[in-house]
């Protein structure tokens, strides 16, 4: 070590080991990250205002205050039923026995009962020959007795268009409306049936623990699904996030910033949080102390035009608000303050920073408290 | 091998060759005041950016003067106004002693220096304009990285020369620190300007880029520069030979390995096994502090350091134990429990603070203590050396609250982060707490720095302008005034 050539080489070399391990070596993998979802969709690029946008938060150093890193924690699952078996041989074992059959389940059986009957009764009345009055009588009353179980649940709407959903059945305007049914459902109505799911489990469970269960499950050839549920997450129990922030969801950031500290909330999913008008965003970034509520967030008023006003100039319509105790005033009294296009930006970018899907890295975990599975089956 | 003697190191000679120490006067001095004068800066701007967390409002309506960007422009001001400056200086007169020949080529040193504060000046200019870049830790705009790797490159011309000026010497290991320190600023700042401006990559690939950017400037960077002043000036000023090469090539070879991995939040969002691995190098980093601090504690055997009556000696001593706090608390990452209660907390800032404050600058302010009267003249003291001792105490004290302030109440932000249910407000106060009770500090720092800029401003006027200059003529008042009173 006493000439100075060695130890030049030596000290680039060294240094290149870091950098192969911080700098090369994730710029190889992460600059390879594809945008796709693994569902069919896939992640789309931050445009126009949005993109714009984080030029402003990059400015502004929002992200000395605010990460955008949601971290993970532990988590369980619930097992879910989305379908039964197309024979409707099963499931009473894997969920537990016909008496601890849910209601759900139950009525799904009996609207494929429903379904099964209206088969049968179609394909009598459809004979050409061998038509027997007598069959299809019996038939007749197959499906009335079908419908009558049906009805005889006497579960609400909801519960019912779910069963309907499991059962994987679909029954046609008349039969709809025989069994309780609306003859024609609307979209949320028809989002309900397409996602149905039930949960057979109560709390949340390790795999060790429905492991059994599953393998019955997949046995009678019913699908089901985990749902991941949050057991000891606190960025997600505290809704902070959906799911565990990953480097993907920076994949089209220009400028990638994770944040320093959390003197405000982590921002990761809060486009999904705010959900209320532009109006209280823009009023709470012009002064975060506008409605009240104590905040360190600095305001940011140079990003807003401001007009002097009258006061019996009525406020423009574009001016930001405040409603406090019902009374609607200007965020400046005596100001109209409307957003400059930097405030658009900020605010499109703030909306366009979502979690709020799953990823195949990161699945949206459920909110342990919001599970009510342990009290269903009370 | 610590029997050899290393004669390119003055260890035991206790005049210095004055000849040295006139050829670095101009450039060197010209280093130091502007690291005096960014140093101030930097305090000054930190604190008026603690502040506004306390105070929002204030000075809400310029853009200029909103947190984010006090903040960028406080780290730019320390770590390239003063820390590049100060650590400049010092390398380049450190390299001329151990070497033994007088600087070569000063004019480049001078305008090496001019560019270099002509590029911060231009990066605090763009930064409180918006031109930051993002990075946390280097928040540097593109064409700031450009001007800087231009006047390093020039200051660093003129270091290489006074190295090859004499060739058969056998190097002290402040040497290899020293050229560490000049290699990896090009490296690092050069791979940053590429990767982020240049060419940059993509989204996600920054963070682990930014971040070992941002942690290998301050642990290589930083951590050479002040390293080498450490074991350069507690040896020569105890008069004993640094106990063993061998520690010290491990603790050096150890520091340039892991500097760059350490530290990484466990809650990043990458790909587990960097952050696996920057756990493990924060693990490694143990050894960088035991060999270090062995081989020093070896070299001292008993000569104590914070108490001791040589102020530089005091210096280093502080900056030395702050290293060692630092390495420690990067150790402590090696436990993933750990890092993941106080990532989003204070602690990280306090945790640099510590090492720019407590470290960095207590070692180069002590090393300035020592050189910068020499380079003057032979005898001369400083003028006013008495008060110089308040810097010590003031940063002294300043970090002390920082840390303790910083990762104490920290903790207790990251515990309610850990929790449920938390109300927002309660969590605000916890993440403010520790912020308040560092403000503190950090008005220490600024007072010290202040007196940093006031005492080197005595030394030049009092010594370069001359026995006629204002500071000299209200002396002479002074001392009349106080024999009349006497009498
Ligand atoms: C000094 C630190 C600080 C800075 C800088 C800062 N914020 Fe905040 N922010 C906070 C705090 C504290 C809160 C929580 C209190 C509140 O709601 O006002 C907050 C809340 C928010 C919220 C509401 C989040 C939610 O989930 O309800 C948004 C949105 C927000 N900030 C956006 C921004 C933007 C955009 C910037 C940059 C232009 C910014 N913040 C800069 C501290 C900061």
């Amino acid at each position: 070590m006493n000439k100075a050539p060695l130890v030049f080489l030596g000290v680039l070399f060294t240094l290149s080991l870091s950098w192969w391990g911080m700098v090369y070596s994730p710029a190889i993998q992460l600059g390879g990250e594809t945008p796709d979802k693994g569902d069919g969709t896939a992640l789309k690029p931050r445009v126009g205002l949005a993109r714009q946008g984080e030029q402003v938060y990059r400015e502004n150093g929002c992200y000395y205050c605010h990460t955008r890193t949601a971290t993970g924690g532990q988590f369980g699952y619930k097992l879910q039923i989305t379908r039964l078996d197309l024979n409707g041989t099963i499931t009473d074992s894997a969920i537990g026995g016909a008496d601890k059959m849910l209601p759900v389940i139950k009525q799904a059986y009996r609207f494929k009962a429903v379904a099964k009957a209206a088969d049968a009764l179609k394909t009598e009345l459809g004979k050409t020959e061998g038509k027997s009055d007598a069959a299809i009588k019996a038939a007749k009353e197959a499906k009335a007795t079908a419908v009558k179980e049906v009805k005889s649940a006497e579960l609400n709407l909801e519960k019912n268009l779910k069963a309907l959903g499991i059962s994987g059945v679909s029954l046609d305007k008349d039969l709809s409306l025989e069994c309780g049914l609306p003859a024609e459902k609307n979209a949320t109505q028809k989002k309900l049936v397409a996602n149905a799911q039930v949960t057979i489990t109560s709390g949340i469970k390790q795999w060790s623990d429905i492991e059994a269960k599953v393998k019955k499950l997949k046995a009678a050839k019913a699908r089901f699904r985990l749902q991941p549920v949050a057991s000891d997450w606190p960025d997600r129990q505290n809704l902070v996030a959906m799911r565990q922030s990953v480097s993907r969801d920076f994949l089209f950031d220009a400028h990638a910033m994770p944040g320093v500290m959390r003197i405000g909330p982590d921002l990761s999913n809060v486009g999904g949080r705010l959900i209320g008008a532009d109006n209280d965003a823009y009023a709470h970034i012009y002064n975060p102390q506008s409605t009240g509520k104590s905040s360190h967030m600095p305001p940011y008023r140079y990003l807003f035009h401001r007009k002097k006003i009258t006061e019996d100039e009525a406020l423009p319509t574009t001016a930001i608000t405040v409603t406090i105790k019902g009374d609607k005033r200007s965020v400046e009294p005596g100001y109209a303050v409307t957003p400059t296009a930097k405030a658009r930006a900020l605010l499109a970018f703030l909306k366009s920073l979502r979690t709020d899907s799953a990823l195949p890295e990161a699945p949206i975990v459920e909110q342990a408290a919001a599970t009510s599975a342990g009290t269903r089956e009370k | 091998m610590s029997d050899t003697t290393d004669s390119s190191a003055p260890i035991a000679t206790e005049a210095p060759p004055e000849a040295i120490n006139a050829s670095c006067r101009g450039p060197v001095l010209f280093l130091f005041f502007s690291a005096a004068l960014w140093l101030v800066d930097a305090a000054g701007i930190g604190v008026l950016g603690s502040f506004k967390v306390h105070m929002p409002g204030f000075l809400a309506d310029c853009p200029l003067f909103t947190y984010g960007r006090l903040q960028a422009n406080a780290w730019v001001a320390f770590l390239f106004g003063f820390a590049g400056n100060a650590g400049l200086g010092i390398t380049l007169w450190m390299l001329s002693r151990l070497r033994g020949m007088p600087l070569a080529r000063p004019g480049f040193v001078v305008a090496g220096t001019i560019l270099w504060n002509a590029g911060v000046t231009a990066a605090m200019v763009g930064i409180s304009l918006g031109d930051q870049s993002g990075v946390a830790g280097l928040e540097l705009p593109k064409y700031a990285s450009r001007v800087l790797l231009i006047g390093q490159a020039f200051i660093a011309f003129s270091a290489i020369l006074t190295y090859f000026s004499r060739r058969h010497k056998q190097l002290y290991p402040s040497t290899w620190y020293l050229i560490a320190s000049l290699v990896a600023f090009p490296w690092i700042i050069g791979t940053a300007h590429w990767l982020l401006v240049e060419a940059p990559v993509r989204g996600a690939a920054q963070i682990p880029l930014g971040h070992w950017a941002a942690t290998s400037l301050v642990q290589i960077w930083l951590g050479c520069i002040g390293l080498a002043a450490v074991i350069y000036f507690i040896p020569k000023i105890i008069q004993r030979e640094l106990y063993s090469r061998q520690w010290t090539f491990l603790g050096f070879w150890m520091l340039l390995l892991l500097g760059g991995w350490v530290n990484l939040n466990s809650g990043a969002p990458l790909p587990v096994w960097q952050i696996k691995l920057s756990q493990l190098a924060s693990g490694f980093f143990l050894l960088v502090v035991i060999a270090v601090s062995w081989n020093l504690r070896q070299t001292l055997k008993g000569v104590p350091l914070l108490s001791s009556e040589d102020l530089t000696l005091r210096f280093m001593g502080f900056a030395l134990s702050a290293w060692i706090v630092a390495g420690l608390l990067t150790f402590c990452n090696v436990c993933p429990s750990w890092n993941a209660i106080l990532q989003f907390t204070y602690a990280n800032t306090a945790i640099r603070h510590l090492f720019a404050w407590g470290f960095f600058a207590m070692s180069m302010i002590g090393a300035v203590y020592y050189v910068a009267p020499r380079l003057i003249g032979p005898t001369l003291d400083w003028p006013c050396a008495r008060i110089y001792h308040w810097i010590y105490r003031f940063i002294a004290v300043g970090v002390v609250i920082v840390v303790l302030a910083g990762v104490g109440m920290a903790y207790r932000h990251g515990l309610a982060l850990q929790s449920t249910g938390i109300e927002s407000e309660v969590l605000q106060s916890r993440a403010l707490m520790p912020m308040r009770a560092a403000f503190l500090g950090e008005v220490l720092f600024l007072v010290g720095s202040l007196i940093f800029l006031g005492s080197m401003l005595c030394l030049l006027v009092r010594n370069c302008c001359g026995e006629c200059s204002l500071m000299s003529l209200w002396r002479q008042c002074r001392s009349t005034k106080v024999e009349g009173g006497a009498k």
